[in-house]
């Protein structure tokens, strides 16, 4: 019972090791077997850390789902190893799995829940919070 | 946590109910939270008589649970399906499709496993309709259903090559390894009503703690040791199965 299907497999990664880098073009999404996995922005300032995944928890969605190249960049914390789900894989692999797509709503959903909390706190916390306001609702007008 | 699935609470041949609740009020007094894996109550094959009868002591027995300040956990099965939406806390028990649990940095999945059932995923409304039509011999004869137990047992030892939980189609093992795959290091099954445990690959496992009605198994998940064991009133405990 140890077999993987065709568009899966298992990598393994040492502590600090990049999965992938920011805009490369890859699709796999990743899920945490052992380990952890810290994901980073690039930044004018420096490398942002965004968010860190442990067991169970998945990444590289967007690649997978929107197509887009890589947004941020992924590093192993630790020794990791990681379920890979390649293209023509995710299907399938809900298909054989079914609550693997609830908990994958249930992370996103969480993930934009932290998200908006952090941006309702950064712009209150923000001198200029009545202009960010301003601004992100005007970002959001339809183009005329 | 300790794991019971498989009560049908309401059904003609449930008979053991008397002890479910005997078990659910020992757990509580140890100091355990108490997991419903599945088909607790008996909605497809109830007697309504029944069902008013254990019903009421049955949630008697999870308030206990809540008041020694731990938590009662009910998993929706196939028998009990209707409930599937509700994903909330009803006050002495919280209802879930599933639980993820982490005991002493192991990671568990409690599940039903209706959903890894070959004939109920394909043939849904037939399943139903024979789930219904079968309350009637278990009416009238409810040890009967140990003749169709003892059956699937006889069953499975026949396959040449047998993976996964006597009793049990090879469909259960195999679900339970591909969410292992997603880091969990133990996976809980109910629905089979075959009690038992395997090795999966990477050092995971699959428990099974079968239905109560049957055997008095349940599943112990403490200090990131899962075990399988058999309830004995006499001896106010577990021991390994």
């Amino acid at each position: 019972m140890g077999e993987h299907f065709s568009h899966e497999s298992i990598r393994t990664y040492a502590d600090g090791e990049k999965i992938f880098a920011e805009g490369d073009t890859g699709r796999d999404l990743y899920v945490v077997q052992r380990g952890a996995v810290e994901i980073r922005k690039a930044t004018k300032g420096g490398d942002l850390p965004l968010a860190r995944f442990g067991r169970g928890h998945f990444f590289g969605e967007l690649a997978l789902v929107h197509s887009l190249p890589r947004s941020a960049s992924a590093y192993a914390v630790g020794e990791t190893r990681l379920l890979v789900l390649q293209p023509g894989g995710f299907l399938l692999k809900i298909r054989r799995d079914p609550t693997f797509a609830f908990e994958l709503i249930q992370q996103l959903s969480h993930r934009v829940k932290v998200s908006n909390d952090r941006l309702v706190s950064l712009v209150e916390s923000s001198p200029s919070a009545a202009e960010l306001i301003q601004a992100m609702k005007d970002a959001e007008e339809p183009a005329k | 946590m300790v794991v019971i699935s498989d009560l049908h609470l309401g059904n003609p041949f449930s008979s053991q109910s008397r002890q479910i609740f005997e078990f659910i009020r020992w757990a509580a007094k140890e100091g355990f939270d108490v997991c419903i894996n599945g088909d607790g109550l008996e909605i497809a094959q109830s007697s309504f008589t029944k069902m008013t009868n254990e019903v009421p002591d049955f949630l008697r027995a999870l308030a206990e649970v809540r008041r020694a300040g731990r938590e009662a956990y009910y998993i929706v099965g196939n028998h009990d399906i209707a409930l599937e939406h509700f994903l909330d806390d009803w006050g002495m028990m919280k209802a879930s499709p599933f639980l993820n649990v982490l005991s002493g940095g192991r990671r568990v999945r409690i599940e039903h496993g209706h959903l890894y059932d070959p004939f109920f995923v394909k043939h849904p409304h037939l399943y139903e309709f024979l789930t219904r039509l079968g309350a009637i011999p278990l009416r009238f004869f409810p040890k009967s259903y140990r003749l169709w137990i003892r059956f699937e047992r006889w069953k499975s030892g026949r396959r040449a090559k047998r993976t996964g939980i006597t009793g049990e189609p090879q469909a259960f093992a195999l679900a339970a390894a591909e969410i292992a795959q997603r880091g969990f290091d133990a996976v809980v099954f109910g629905h089979t009503h075959h009690a038992g445990r395997v090795d999966l690959a990477e050092g995971a496992e699959y428990l099974n703690p079968g239905s109560w009605l049957l055997t008095p198994h349940y599943v112990e998940i403490l200090e990131g040791e899962v075990r399988l064991k058999t309830w004995s009133p006499s001896r106010s405990g577990g021991a390994s199965a």
